[in-house]
């Protein structure tokens, strides 16, 4: 009996408490959060967490191993064949793919979540939503234009087993929705540099119907930048002062209209692989996967030494290395005070000076030719690297009447490819314009394989996704 | 610890042996040593009984005294009459008393030797009367290792006289004239009957009796006589772990058991093994088994220095380990350290010292090879050649990398062990001191250990004992595990280009790709490496528990424990700024883990007319909580600071705490019940409540129960005199893992920062696994065992089949990434484990001679039932530069974590690597798999006078190994990497088309294919070793009661086609890991020579 009694005792003791078996975990949960508008911005932040995450190396290496100026070695040498991508680039891709969809799971939360909020004000919640719906947006432009056709991941469909893929003439007519959703509620000035203002939605716009072939889209909203007056190119009169634009301690220079940013504490990674460790930009670091040569390669060979620009993007190796001794590696992306691989760089999506190209080339197509105002638009990026003053008249200066619409396209895809050197736009870029093989054949007598254009579908998404199969991927894969 | 009276025999003492073997070693030497030492009161006047018996024999009246007191009577039926009736009516009177009330006017005599009563007739007594002529017989006795032993009965022959040595082994005994033989006996010793016509001093050496199958097992929450076992439980003595060196517990298991695999993930000093007790049942959650100190669950015994354990259990089948519930499908390992015993203070010392050195140098190319060999791939690759012929001319052999790395470790361990007490108070004190340096500079172990036991009796019903292990462990860490290209120190120490010298002219740390442009950026020098890099932990564990046992009457045990198991553990990193650059990095870890655990047991027993029962019940509550906290910091002025002022660092990482809590609280109860040790039952039940898993799933409930029949003991059986024991067991159990870790059933958010206006800004998002609605994984188990011990026991056999099915395996089931996430988790799954054990023990020869040889082997067979959607799950994708894509598979129908990849077919016209079709395609089928076909071990004592020689062989047969090893080090050509000898000796050329390896270019195209497929069949000697006892009463050095000096050697002799380091190796390997088989750069194994002694006060 005294057995029982004790049992009893001291199973009734416990009994009592039995609500310790629930867990308290000192941490947020997802259907506790998005009620203040201060926890409906720290669901925001991750989305750009993402995003740097996702695109602070390989968005970059993978796409500038595949340009007209540029060679690779070591690992990305398969890429820079132009014969397709090897399992281990299609692996780098793929993980870009995670990030990509992991930003937009946050932006659709966002988007999903911030309604219900009942303690932001409307005026709040709608420029938060905007603001999801403009990172979206640059998320789904991002997929369109490598992957091509992909699914389309709403707030309705987010953990969906069978998402096909969406053809992509609707995905960039999402986009556009997204864009000019967040082109009315974003606000004016930005809270924060690397936050989207009005002006980054139209600056994403442009480049979206440029991609698409609306040109009267882009210029239009190309146009509204310039004439916002907000921005100005950054003067230069040396080579270094382009450092001004890229060091990485700018913040906010006034041609700064949207950049994913990054800094000491979380570095960009594609600085490293344009340098040599024996130079001092990286503080002794650098994995030179990408070097180029002033003599073998045409692009470099015919590049006006005049151009500031050519100097400030390049330095050579002193001595004979990789089989050449005029090789060159590539320093607009420094970071002399680094301590590990990483460089505090942003990543500068949209500079002024790519609004102004846009603008040129969109005038150029809807006029099916050059007008004054375009040419004065490329003029000023060209005066500015030349050491002139952006707005005046200068020797340098290109006229219209010298171009028809082709040769002017080609001028402005050339004037591009100095501007925005090695900032991981020339592939998209000779993409869009439909050049690459031509281009790419005349610069390393390579015929490409066109797989190249489109990169592989992660097999975790074919293999995972019920609405995709093997017969769904790109071509070449 | 009942006796049947009925099977006792006086004239023959083996049923008095018998009994003592049944008690507890621990009480029986506890009452011996009151008698013979202490002056106090006795029980037998203290203990005082009520009887109210009417009309009742004296059986029922013996039986009822039995029941209210710790007596027990010793007597032959034949001898006194038990069925006599009798009535008997006292109160509160001693034995004594009572004895001598119920046995007036009979010819009944009783002796009372403490709890312990001896009944006689009068017939040899007045024999003894009437003889009066006596004389005294004194002597000392000894265990055959020289100690002397208190305790020992000592009995006249066919008498009743006898008595017990005292704590100095003495004994003196009044013994009639004629007496001609001694009969010497002790619990697990052989009984010896010595001849003592004439002697007047007569000194035994007792041997043990090795032979026994009465030890006590460990079955959690109680013990077990191993010939009531019904479940399968295999028992390891402390003294066979200690036999060699051995960082932690788990590597001193490695083969010492059936059913238990154990593999090293790293030759690192201190590194964890992975550890399986029947195969893999989980691919989520952990496959290690419970570890059970003393009672409370732990991680891992890593904490206790290994000569303080006294026994090992290791509990494999369901029935036994259904007590466990929800953390026992994995098998559970009772540890139990040493325990206090009362005695003349014991003062043990074991000091080792061992020599070890590296298993197995590599064969690279030398400079001047090693310039031939890259002037190869430069042709190949560029049509030039990169070294000119008068660099290849005066190269010479160049730099031993792998000289400069590697050292001979020196391996020391001492252990103190003080035991002692009296009647009320026992105690057992230790401390030790283990360290063993790393075979690669700058690594090493060390451990510091405290350990107290003791236990204390506040009054006859009321025990108190407290148990308290401080552990102190102290590592060196170098990892090398998984790196290409040089990327680590140990690719790099054999990869590095013998043509370059590790310094710089001006005695900076030379980089090799500043000499050689094809050399990669991150090809380290392994010389720097070794010296800048740092980094250690230390671990300050404190495990301590507190036992009240109540014993308010017989048969009935009431014990509340309380155990508080507090680690402190801090880890740290600091590269040095003399490594090339590096400006100073610093990295520091520190946690706090806390687990609190309460059992509250009830035990009874009862024993009926052979009917013997026992219950337990009870209720345990557990909870662990992990408070970690990290920062970084990189950029220091000075490398004085270390991470010891993390402020002056110029960037500061992102600093990073959490928080982990679970509970876990239960009901378990026991019956275990037999029939004159001949049936036997036991039906176990538990119920656990986790906070792990969601609301409505927290309960799982853990029913098992076992039945077994000794055949041998039946009637019909006797004739089979060779058959001394023979046992049928038969169990079947369910038992769940707790898999999943806490709060996988919340949509937690993490925190995320971002950088925004040049600052990193907070932010929360989801984790990248979705949550699941989720319950217990649940383990079916059944197993059928027979345990054989044939002539005498000296031979014993015990074998055991099982069944393992796993159901509602917790899986990751994929996710589209387009979803954002990763995974969900759910219940969906079933794998099956299937084998065969054997255990054979043996006695060969134990005369003068004594030789025994103990064996085991046992055989996993794996199943991957279901799968969720008959979706594979592949293992981890490996990113090498040269080779990317996963390796290992979990398939339905399949072995868990089979090596999925290409079979090659020669070499096309270029020397590059064909592959071979699979219908009709180039594609992947599976191509090996990591799971041996068994694993085995053979274990050989030889003793002869005072030398032992012990050999110990251990062997895994017929799993494969997939070794990125080889590959990364053989096939990655046109980085400047120095592979071994044979691939320049051995590749494919026009003129060598039939080559071991490809054409030698960077533009060669690998995949995971047969090729880097080893079979990792082996047999080891584990360990041989010589052992001499010096007789140290004969060298008049009295103090000592024993020493004992000991030279061994540990895998000396390794047989195998493995040609890396070693086969026992599984880099990935771990608790959830189903990335099993590689080999990928682990720290390598070493050989080594060890002496040591044992010395004892």
């Amino acid at each position: 009996m005294k057995k029982i009694l004790f049992y009893i005792i001291i199973s009734f003791s416990f009994i009592a408490c039995e609500d310790i078996l629930v867990e308290k975990p000192k941490m947020i949960a997802t259907e506790t959060f998005y009620t203040s508008a201060d926890e409906i911005e720290a669901a925001i932040i991750p989305i750009y967490y993402q995003l740097q995450r996702g695109l602070r190396k390989n968005y970059h290496n993978i796409p500038e191993s595949m340009v007209d100026y540029l060679y690779a070695r070591g690992s990305y040498l398969p890429v820079h064949r132009f014969q397709g991508l090897d399992i281990t680039n299609i692996n780098r891709l793929s993980d870009i793919w995670i990030r990509i969809y992991r930003a937009i799971r946050d932006a659709n939360l966002v988007i999903q979540n911030a309604p219900k909020s009942e303690q932001a004000t409307k005026e709040e919640i709608d420029r938060f939503v905007a603001e999801a719906r403009f990172l979206r947006a640059f998320c789904y432009f991002q997929l369109a234009r490598t992957w091509g056709a992909v699914p389309l991941r709403t707030e309705h469909n987010m953990i969906d087993l069978a998402v096909p893929r969406e053809p992509v003439n609707n995905l960039y007519d999402f986009i556009i929705d997204d864009l000019l959703f967040a082109e009315i509620n974003l606000p004016d000035i930005p809270k924060m540099m690397g936050r989207p203002i009005k002006i980054s939605a139209k600056a994403l716009l442009t480049e979206v119907y440029l991609t698409i072939g609306n040109w009267a889209g882009a210029r239009s909203k190309s146009y509204d930048i310039i004439n916002s007056q907000m921005f100005s190119l950054v003067p230069v009169s040396k080579s270094d002062d382009f450092y001004n634009i890229f060091g990485p301690k700018i913040n906010g220079s006034s041609e700064e209209v949207w950049y994913l940013k990054y800094n000491q504490d979380y570095g960009s990674e594609f600085a490293c692989m344009g340098h040599h460790p024996s130079y001092p930009y990286l503080n002794g670091r650098g994995h030179w996967g990408h070097y180029t040569d002033s003599v073998k390669n045409k692009v470099i060979s015919e590049w006006d030494p005049n151009d500031l620009r050519k100097a400030f993007n390049l330095y050579h190796y002193n001595g004979y290395i990789l089989g050449s001794s005029t090789t060159m590696f590539l320093k607009k992306f420094i970071d002399m005070e680094t301590t590990n691989n990483y460089a505090a760089t942003d990543n500068p999506f949209y500079r002024y000076a790519d609004v102004l190209l846009f603008f040129a080339e969109a005038d150029c197509r809807i006029n099916n030719g050059p007008t004054n105002d375009g040419v004065e638009k490329l003029n000023m990026v060209r005066r500015r690297a030349y050491g002139f003053n952006p707005n005046d008249p200068s020797p340098v200066d290109y006229v219209a009447t010298d171009y028809d619409e082709d040769s002017f396209i080609d001028l402005v895809l050339k004037e591009r490819g100095y501007e925005t050197f090695y900032e991981g736009k020339r592939y998209f870029d000779l993409k869009r314009v439909g050049k690459f093989a031509e281009i790419i054949k005349d610069v390393h007598g390579v015929d490409i394989n066109p797989s190249i254009l489109l990169y592989a579908i992660p097999n975790h998404e074919i293999e995972y996704n019920e609405a995709i199969d093997e017969t769904d991927q790109n071509p070449g894969y | 610890m009942k006796k049947n009276p009925s099977n006792f025999e006086i004239s023959e003492y083996s049923g008095l042996i018998k009994l003592l073997q049944i008690m507890k070693i621990g009480i029986f030497l506890i009452l011996i040593t009151v008698i013979q030492s202490f002056a106090v009161e006795s029980y037998s006047q203290s203990a005082l009984i009520n009887l109210n018996m009417k009309q009742a024999t004296i059986e029922d009246v013996l039986t009822q005294i039995e029941n209210q007191s710790e007596f027990y009577f010793l007597y032959s039926p034949k001898i006194i009459n038990i069925k006599k009736e009798v009535s008997i009516q006292v109160r509160d009177k001693t034995i004594e008393e009572i004895l001598s009330e119920l046995f007036t006017g009979s010819d009944v005599k009783y002796m009372i030797i403490d709890r312990q009563i001896v009944l006689s007739s009068e017939l040899p007594v007045n024999a003894f009367r009437q003889q009066p002529r006596t004389r005294e017989i004194t002597g000392t006795i000894v265990d055959s290792k020289g100690e002397t032993m208190t305790g020992v009965t000592i009995i006249v022959k066919g008498t009743t006289i006898g008595t017990i040595t005292d704590i100095n082994g003495n004994y003196s005994l009044i013994i009639p004239e004629d007496a001609k033989t001694l009969v010497f006996s002790f619990v697990g010793m052989k009984t010896h009957e010595i001849n003592i016509e004439g002697k007047a001093i007569v000194n035994v050496i007792m041997e043990a009796d090795l032979i026994g199958i009465e030890e006590v097992v460990a079955i959690g929450y109680g013990t077990m006589k191993r010939r009531d076992l019904i479940g399968s439980v295999s028992s390891i003595q402390g003294e066979a772990l200690s036999e060699f060196p051995n960082a932690t517990v788990t590597h001193a298991l490695q083969g010492r058991t059936a059913g238990v695999v154990i593999q090293q993930t790293s030759g690192a000093p201190g590194s964890t093994p992975q550890i399986r007790i029947r195969g893999n049942i989980s691919i989520k959650g952990s496959n290690d088994p419970l570890w059970v100190i003393d009672g409370f669950p732990v991680e891992n015994a890593n904490l206790l220095n290994i000569t303080d354990i006294e026994s090992i259990d290791v509990l494999k089948d369901a029935s036994a380990t259904a007590i466990y519930g929800s953390r026992g499908s994995n098998g559970v390992i009772i540890v139990t350290t040493k325990k206090a015993r009362a005695g003349k203070t014991k003062v043990i010392y074991d000091g080792s010292f061992s020599v070890q050195t590296l298993r197995k140098k590599l064969d690279v190319l030398n400079a001047e090879e090693y310039m031939v060999f890259t002037n190869i791939q430069q042709l190949n690759d560029f049509g030039s050649a990169y070294f000119t012929q008068s660099d290849i001319d005066n190269a010479g052999d160049g730099t031993d990398w792998q000289d400069l790395i590697f050292q001979t470790a020196l391996v020391q361990n001492h252990s103190l062990n003080i035991s002692g007490g009296d009647q009320k108070t026992r105690y057992s004190l230790g401390g030790s001191y283990f360290n063993q340096e790393g075979i690669v500079k700058n690594t090493g172990y060390s451990r510091i250990t405290m350990r107290s036991n003791i236990d204390h009796d506040i009054n006859k019903w009321i025990n108190v004992t407290m148990n308290t292990i401080l552990s102190r462990v102290d590592n060196n860490v170098k990892d090398p595990e998984g790196s290409m290209r040089g990327g680590n120190f140990l690719h790099s120490a054999f990869a590095a280009p013998p043509s370059l010298a590790p310094y710089n002219d001006d005695g900076t740390y030379r980089q090799f790709y500043m000499d050689y442009p094809f050399i990669n950026a991150g090809h380290v020098n392994p010389v720097a490496w070794v010296n800048e890099m740092s980094a250690k932990w230390y671990r300050n564990k404190a495990m301590s528990n507190l036992t009240l046992t109540l014993t308010p009457v017989k048969g009935l045990s009431v014990k509340s424990s309380l155990n508080v198991h507090n680690t402190e553990y801090r880890w740290d990193r600091y590269y040095s700024k003399k490594y090339p650059t590096i400006d100073g990095s610093a990295g520091i870890e520190s946690r706090n883990i806390l687990e609190l655990t309460t059992n509250n047991i009830v035990t009874y027993h009862k024993s009926v007319e052979g009917h013997d029962f026992s219950i337990m019940a009870g209720s345990t509550y557990e909870q662990f909580r992990n408070t970690p906290f990290s920062v970084t910091g990189d950029g220091f002025i000075h490398d004085i600071l270390e991470n010891y002022d993390i402020g002056s660092a110029t960037i500061i990482g992102i600093p990073s705490s959490s928080f982990s809590e679970w509970k876990i609280l239960s009901f378990l109860g026991r019956i275990n019940y037999s029939y004159k040790g001949k049936y036997l039952a036991t039906v176990n039940f538990r119920t656990d409540g986790s906070s792990r898993y969601s609301e409505g799933n927290k309960w799982g409930y853990f029913p098992s129960g076992a039945l077994a029949w000794r055949i041998s003991d039946e009637d019909f059986m006797q004739q089979l005199s060779f058959i001394s024991n023979m046992k049928f067991r038969f169990g079947y159990g369910i038992t769940g893992s707790t898999a999943i870790s806490p709060y996988s059933t919340v949509n937690l958010l993490t925190s995320e920062s971002a950088v925004l206006d040049k600052q990193l800004i907070p932010g929360f998002d989801p984790r990248d696994t979705y949550p699941g609605d989720l319950k217990w994984e649940t383990t079916e188990q059944t197993n059928v065992g027979l345990d054989l011990g044939l002539l005498k026991n000296r031979v014993q056999l015990v074998a055991d089949y099982y069944v393992k099915n796993t159901r509602d395996l917790l899986n990751d089931v994929q996710l589209p990434s387009s979803s954002g996430y990763n995974s969900t988790i759910k219940n969906i799954g079933r794998i099956q484990n299937k084998g065969l054990e054997f255990q054979l023990d043996a006695f060969v020869l134990d005369k003068s001679l004594i030789w025994k040889i103990s064996s085991n082997i046992s055989f996993n067979r794996n199943k991957v039932v279901k799968l969720y959607d008959g979706q594979d799950i592949t293992g981890t994708w490996y990113s090498l530069a040269w080779v990317g894509d996963y390796i290992n598979l979990v398939r339905e129908g399949e072995p868990l974590g089979v090596f999925y990849g290409y079979l090659e077919d020669g070499y096309d016209d270029n020397g590059r690597i064909k592959f071979k079709e699979v219908d009709g395609e180039i594609q992947r089928t599976i191509i090996g798999d990591p799971n041996p076909d068994f694993v085995y071990s053979f274990n050989s004592n030889l003793s002869y006078k005072n030398f032992t020689l012990s050999i110990f062989l251990q062997g895994v047969q017929g799993n494969d190994i997939f070794s990125f090893s080889v590959g990364t080090a053989n096939c990655d050509y046109g980085f400047g990497l120095n592979p071994l000898s044979e691939v320049l000796y051995d590749h494919w050329t026009p003129q060598n088309t039939d080559a071991k390896y490809p054409a030698i270019s960077m533009t060669n195209s690998y995949r995971v294919s047969d090729r880097f497929l080893y079979d990792g069949s082996y047999l080891r000697l584990k360990n041989v070793e010589l052992a001499y006892s010096i007789p140290t009463n004969n060298i008049g050095v009295q103090w000592f009661n024993k020493a004992q000096i000991y030279v061994s050697g540990q895998d000396l002799l390794m047989f195998t086609k493995y040609p890396w380091y070693d086969p026992d190796v599984n880099t990935r390997g771990g608790s959830t890991s189903i990335n099993q088989g590689i080999d990928h750069f682990s720290y390598p194994t070493t050989k080594g020579i060890m002496f040591g002694m044992r010395l004892e006060f």
